[in-house]
């Protein structure tokens, strides 16, 4: 695995930043989706974006893996200038941190192992189409991480055939295939129900940790966000309102901030209800 | 029914409600295109008023079918092994053709699709390069390159496969812009090339549509090759024409038998194929898919939950990297090496004369020379610009004629207006049977009854008019929103009022559309049924190429492609504003 730094941040490796975010701001016309956030994750982090929809978490994390370029600020992941990449370089850079989808995205009509091998592409050169394009390595580790996830037995089978869950483990085996340092996460359980989330969230936490990966993940679940993650930063309408560890976080601490910033009643109902159903999903499970 | 009359007369709003309510908004552009909408209307019943069908004259006819049909004598064909090998020439150069233009469609249609295109020239470029291919006529292609290369199958191959290449990068480009973007983007998240997003986001997402649509060309290509035999590219379409032209009816009339045959099997063995393909991976349209989709999903994840335990291959990675041979995989497979073996029987059976692609280089300047300047010739502009009415007049009032029974058809044909099942059925049997046959051979026949001229022609291009507009107008009622016709249902509306008031309404701007595509389908049939003797300015096209007057080739060509891209033009902008 190769790390792109420069000098400057290479300097002290126990506390190594690789995610520093300096006053982005991104606008979508007359919208400002991200307003001057300033931000910085270091290595091994596992780093919660707390928010509701709309506060600007995917475009943030968008921006992390180059797929969105801030209107002003710098973008720094794993010591390059995110936005100034181009062609092979970036290709590169996005090689190195991986991306799961709140919907998943696998390509429905390839079989399980095609979908997790295209998470190699970066490494190769030209076009693939079919299983037997990929290296004979290449796919003996694809069904090593399909092993990981607990999904072996349906390599063969097409991707559009497994349940939410599951299709959320084969975007784990694809984004694992990238060998990446980064693992980025844009709401990954909330298109499924408690019992999958719950594993798939579990997972996600196990394979940072044996790798020592580091995460950044977006959740509008205060509950889940507080048990799950070592830091949680709070976003609301596209600026920073909370940045702790949870060590130092409770529940109520997380609502009374966000109550504090909810401007209207009704923003203030739609935090409480969220939180609400969270309750209600711990309480059954 | 008495309760409604015991309510009170419903009581004018206050005016001060009628003006604080919204005007309904004033478009120019739409009243435009309603003027022009009328306008075509009218021009399309002067124009069936003036091809002058009646049925007196066609009952009057009918002796004189008789007649033709004593002469005739009896059916005749070609000995078994010459028409089996007719047969395979004629399919394997429709299959070559049709393929050859996939192939070149394929990049078109990555530059022309909103979605992967590299900018906005690139994509104005290709779709001019697509509408472009689709206005000239394949006979038109296949005469120049008669002229060309050696007599034998590569014209017809070129000239299908360059005409082919119209449609089927537009298709092709649809597809691609109505795939699910976030593959896609999983992918280039991944640190994918926009090479490998293509191939592995985009292609395998688009594929099932794609195959569907070169199936369905490949259906009008092999209708559409038997007008290539009468400008001389080998085939059945030659037999026949040669036939006929030696007034040899019964063997003309055999071979005829013979084509018809032919497409409506090649027609059902495609839409077998489609269903095969479609049907288990849900794939294909988004409509169809998502209406099928989920079931399917169920069906098929059903049996694999069942067996939660793991089959004996799946013990380690290194024992799963044989793929097991699994039900699915034998399919796909066989399905695989089939297509490549017709593929090859199919360039193979056309014995191409390869090394023209060295020669034809040499030759372009003398033939380009041959087609310039353009010029009337003997004939005249005034003789010209009247056969070209002609042939617009042919197109409106076909197009007009096959208006209605394909309302009627295609509606009955629809799952959700059918009023039976077995309904339902025989409206569909009955639009396979009006597709198969072949506007060519119905306008030979019926030129051979009603002797030569508009009539024929019009006749012949409503009927396959029908065919045509009746299955796009019962797929487009099946694909509306169902919400409506329940909401109806439930409100208490009888089954007509339910069509009239919801499954029309939602149709209409499918409807139209439809018809465009027909009036512009229509203008290019008529062009080529003159070369048959139907009417219109292909007879003049012919005679033109025939007697080796270029230069008349040419400024007929001119007239076909300005006429072609106006309706083009029409079509696209009435589509736009009834949106």
């Amino acid at each position: 695995m190769t790390l792109h730094l420069t000098t400057e941040t290479a300097t002290a490796p126990e506390t190594e930043t690789v995610v520093r975010l300096t006053d982005v701001t991104k606008r979508f016309g007359d919208t400002t989706a991200i307003d001057g956030v300033s931000l910085t994750v270091e290595r091994g982090e596992i780093v919660v974006l707390l928010g509701l929809s709309g506060s600007g978490k995917s475009t943030l994390l968008r921006h992390l893996d180059g797929l969105e370029t801030p209107t002003s600020g710098s973008v720094e992941v794993l010591g390059q200038d995110v936005p100034r990449l181009r062609g092979r370089r970036l290709r590169t850079l996005r090689s190195d941190v991986g991306f799961i989808f709140q919907q998943f995205e696998l390509v429905g009509s390839l079989t399980v192992l095609e979908n997790v091998l295209t998470g190699a592409l970066a490494a190769q050169r030209g076009p693939r189409l079919g299983v037997r394009s990929y290296p004979k390595a290449l796919r003996l580790t694809a069904l090593r991480h399909l092993e990981r996830v607990g999904l072996l037995d349906r390599a063969y089978q097409r991707a559009d055939t497994l349940s939410g869950g599951q299709q959320q483990r084969v975007a784990i085996a694809r984004a694992l295939m990238q060998n990446p340092t980064v693992l980025l996460a844009d709401e990954p359980v909330a298109s499924l129900d408690p019992e999958s989330s719950e594993s798939v969230m579990s997972l996600i936490r196990e394979i940072a940790t044996d790798e020592g990966l580091t995460v950044v993940c977006s959740l509008h679940q205060v509950d889940l966000a507080i048990s799950w993650a070592d830091r949680i930063v709070g976003l609301r309408r596209g600026q920073v309102v909370l940045d702790l560890p949870t060590a130092q976080l409770d529940r109520e601490r997380v609502m009374e901030v966000y109550g504090r910033v909810a401007s209207s009643p009704a923003e203030l109902r739609a935090i409480q209800g969220v939180a609400a159903a969270d309750l209600l999903q711990a309480g059954q499970a | 029914m008495t309760t409604t009359l015991e309510r009170p007369e419903p009581t004018l709003p206050d005016d001060d409600v009628l003006e604080r309510a919204p005007r309904k908004p004033f478009s120019v552009e739409r009243l435009a295109a309603s003027l022009t909408f009328m306008a075509l209307l009218v021009l399309s019943a002067i124009a069936l008023r003036n091809v002058g069908i009646s049925v007196p004259d066609m009952i009057a006819s009918w002796d004189n079918a008789e007649n033709f049909f004593g002469r005739v004598g009896g059916l005749s064909f070609p000995e078994a092994g010459e028409l089996l090998g007719l047969i395979g020439l004629t399919l394997g150069l429709v299959l070559t053709g049709t393929l050859l233009a996939a192939v070149i469609s394929v990049p078109l249609a990555f530059l022309a699709a909103s979605n992967t295109t590299p900018g906005r020239g690139w994509r104005m470029t290709a779709r001019f390069l697509g509408v472009l291919a689709r206005a000239l006529p394949d006979v038109v292609l296949a005469m120049v390159f008669v002229l060309m290369l050696s007599l034998g199958a590569l014209p017809g191959i070129l000239a299908i496969g360059l005409h082919s290449v119209g449609m089927i990068s537009k298709m092709f480009a649809d597809a691609v812009e109505q795939i699910d973007e976030g593959p896609r983007l999983a992918i280039r998240a991944a640190g994918g090339s926009r090479l490998q997003e293509f191939t592995s986001g985009v292609l395998p997402q688009v594929m099932p549509s794609w195959v569907a649509t070169v199936l369905h060309r490949n259906d009008i290509n092999l209708r559409g090759s038997v007008v290539l035999g009468y400008v001389g590219v080998a085939g059945l379409g030659l037999e026949m024409s040669q036939a006929f032209r030696s007034l040899n009816y019964g063997l003309g009339l055999g071979i005829a038998l013979v084509i018809f045959g032919l497409c409506v099997v090649m027609e059902i063995v495609s839409s077998v194929v489609r269903a095969a393909m479609l049907g288990p991976s849900g794939g294909g349209r988004r409509t169809w898919a998502d209406r099928f989709g989920p079931r399917i999903v169920a069906a098929r994840g059903r049996p694999a939950r069942e067996t939660s335990s793991s089959p004996a291959w799946s013990a380690s990675p290194e024992s799963a990297l044989r793929r097991p041979w699994n039900a699915n995989r034998v399919r796909n497979v066989s399905a695989g090496w089939v297509s490549v073996i017709v593929v090859v029987a199919a360039v193979w059976v056309c014995d191409i004369a390869w090394g023209d692609f060295l020669t034809v280089w040499a030759r372009i300047p003398d033939v380009a020379v041959q087609f310039w300047p353009p010029t009337f010739g003997v004939y005249g502009a005034d003789v010209m610009f009247e056969a070209l009415r002609e042939t617009i007049a042919i197109a409106l009032a076909a197009t007009l004629l096959a208006l209605l029974p394909s309302l009627l058809l295609g509606s009955f044909a629809a799952r959700n207006v059918a009023p039976t099942r077995s309904a339902r059925s025989s409206a569909r049997f009955l639009l396979v049977g009006v597709r198969g046959v072949p506007e060519i051979i119905l306008a030979i026949v019926l030129i051979v009854i009603t002797g030569l001229g508009m009539q024929a022609g019009t006749l012949a291009l409503a009927f396959g008019g029908i065919g045509l507009l009746g299955k796009l107008i019962a797929d487009s009622l099946e694909e509306v929103d169902r919400g409506p016709e329940r909401a109806l249902v439930a409100a208490g509306a009888s089954r007509t009022q339910v069509y009239v008031g919801a499954t029309v309404p939602q149709g209409t701007r499918a409807l139209i559309g439809h018809s465009f595509y027909l009036l512009d389908t229509n203008i290019r049939a008529a062009t080529i049924l003159g070369v048959v003797g139907g009417g219109g300015v292909g007879y003049y096209l012919l005679n033109a190429s025939q007697g080796s007057n270029y230069g008349q080739v040419t400024a007929i060509v001119l007239m076909i492609l300005v006429t072609v891209l106006v309706i083009e033009g029409l079509a696209m902008w009435m589509r736009r504003v009834f949106r």
